[in-house]
């Protein structure tokens, strides 16, 4: 079975270099605004991963310069981030093509009887 | 509300990221940190995270930035040639000096060219060898 990417030229995923930080952080904006702590409990609950807060603000910055989050008014000290529709459109372009990959890394681990 | 400070560790590595940086997140990842050491992560690895954050925060081309890297990459290039340059101009002259110092007396004497006043035997004869060279034709 050959793997075909149905989103046609590469570069349309655009979350394919971004990191699987920034991935993370859409992932867990999906639905709805989260600030800097509730992102990382809310990521070490849905993948098991600990984003230091290096990696966190570093990932925030480059989510925004990219247009696919945005930052709302500040609570206290802590800013809000919610995902944009660009953000959610790459969001599911990815996931999508993650998806793929996926089921086809399971079809060949099946056909090679490992 | 009163907020507890940031380990001055973390502090420390926080003052490592670019104004333009502490001034946007800087009260917020304080209290990050805080959060996040209240809940058990050790102060320093936070620390660290934040010190490797700073650091990719500088390396990271901005648009900004760009302009600023360029005249600066310009400004080396020109400083490195013009070193290359005066390097040169200064090693010519004194090359041809040490070519040219030994006169024609010192090919055409007669006996060994350490014989030759001012000039050492080990750098007399190659300058024969080039002489006779050029010129086809022994002294």
């Amino acid at each position: 079975m050959v793997v075909t990417r149905r989103d046609g030229k590469a570069g349309q995923d655009v979350l394919r270099r971004v990191g699987e930080a920034s991935v993370l952080i859409l992932i867990s904006l999906a639905d709805g605004p989260k600030h800097g702590y509730a992102l990382i409990l809310d990521i070490k609950e849905l993948a098991g991963v600990e984003l230091g807060p290096g990696t966190l603000y570093g990932a925030l910055d480059r989510l925004e310069r990219l247009g696919l989050i945005d930052p709302l008014p500040a609570e206290d000290r802590r800013h809000p981030y919610r995902i944009t529709a660009p953000g959610a459109a790459a969001l599911r372009v990815h996931l999508d093509s993650l998806e793929r990959v996926s089921a086809a890394g399971r079809l060949r681990l099946q056909l090679g009887g490992i | 509300m009163d907020h507890p400070p940031a380990p001055r560790l973390v502090e420390a590595a926080l003052r490592c990221y670019p104004a333009r940086w502490r001034d946007r997140h800087g009260q917020e990842a304080a209290e990050l940190a805080v959060l996040l050491i209240r809940d058990g992560t050790p102060a320093g690895s936070v620390a660290f995270s934040y010190l490797a954050g700073a650091a990719r925060e500088w390396l990271t081309p901005r648009p900004e930035r760009r302009l600023t890297a360029l005249a600066c990459a310009l400004l080396v290039a020109a400083c490195s040639l013009g070193a290359s340059a005066g390097l040169l101009a200064s090693a010519g002259p004194a090359r041809a000096a040490s070519t040219s110092q030994p006169s024609a007396r010192a090919h055409c004497r007669s006996g060994p060219p350490g014989s030759v006043p001012g000039v050492t035997a080990a750098d007399s004869h190659p300058q024969v060898i080039i002489w006779e060279a050029r010129h086809g034709r022994p002294c």
